[in-house]
């Protein structure tokens, strides 16, 4: 599992059958090691049962665990699936690209977030 | 999973068993800065895609299940959708193939950026260069 942001959105419509319905999202791996403006590496494409929005922070599951959080414990065709949308999060010393920003959503309409709508950063250096 | 653009055929007569039959292409990963990545990897293909098409490659079981010819096939890595279009949080819009690419200034810039680094050295990267 890793934390990561959505960065995009995927649509296809010649795929492999299990896939039909399901929401594709591009999500960005958050790298404490990268440094800025070294080379960006290959996004992971998750499907979404959850809804998360474009620039959102999310869990990403792989396996089985991806399989199971998108109905049953089925033979699905994918192995990536959203399986959080973040909140918030601490962590200290994180970089300035890991920094929630709010995207057209009303954050206070999401139940159980407390997150003002001015969006969280990652509180480092406290 | 990821996206990645087929890149070319592989063929193999002397193989496993569970893979006759089977397509196999090579795939070059999509990276977010706009630039093909240095890797590639081999996927096997029920769906029929082409070179130049972007695809969704998945992997391990989501893969066998993928090729669709039961879970004991020696292969870890397929093909399971056509990509019609991709759309970045720049406003990038990726197409199903690089022609079809209406690039964000984020990945615009960086774009540039590598090709003109990539021109004075080698023209490997210019393959999938993108258009205007």
């Amino acid at each position: 599992m890793f934390l990561g942001r959505v960065v995009g959105e995927v649509w296809a419509t010649r795929k492999v059958e299990d896939l039909r319905g399901l929401r594709l999202l591009v999500v960005e791996a958050l790298d404490e090691r990268r440094a800025p403006g070294a080379p960006k590496v290959t996004p992971v494409v998750a499907a979404d049962p959850l809804g998360a929005d474009l620039g959102e922070h999310v869990v990403v599951a792989f396996g089985k665990a991806a399989r199971v959080a998108c109905g049953g414990d089925g033979d699905f065709a994918f192995e990536a699936a959203i399986v959080g949308i973040v909140d918030d999060f601490d962590v200290p010393n994180a970089p300035a690209s890991w920094r929630m920003e709010p995207r057209g959503r009303d954050d206070s309409a999401r139940p159980g977030s407390a997150r003002p709508a001015g969006g969280a950063t990652p509180r480092g250096g406290r | 999973m990821l996206v990645g653009t087929v890149v070319g055929n592989v063929w193999a007569t002397k193989k496993d068993a569970t893979l006759t039959g089977l397509r196999f292409l090579v795939i070059r990963p999509f990276t977010l800065d706009g630039l093909p990545s240095a890797e590639t990897l081999v996927a096997a293909d029920p769906l029929g895609a082409g070179i130049g098409e972007r695809v969704l490659v998945v992997f391990g079981r989501a893969a066998r299940h993928a090729i669709g010819k039961g879970h004991d096939v020696g292969f870890q890595c397929a093909v399971s959708a056509i990509i019609d279009k991709m759309e970045l949080e720049d406003g990038s819009l990726i197409g199903s193939t690089s022609e079809q690419d209406v690039l964000g200034p984020e990945l615009a810039r960086s774009a540039a950026g590598a090709t003109r680094a990539a021109g004075a050295t080698t023209t490997t990267t210019n393959k999938e260069s993108r258009g205007p």
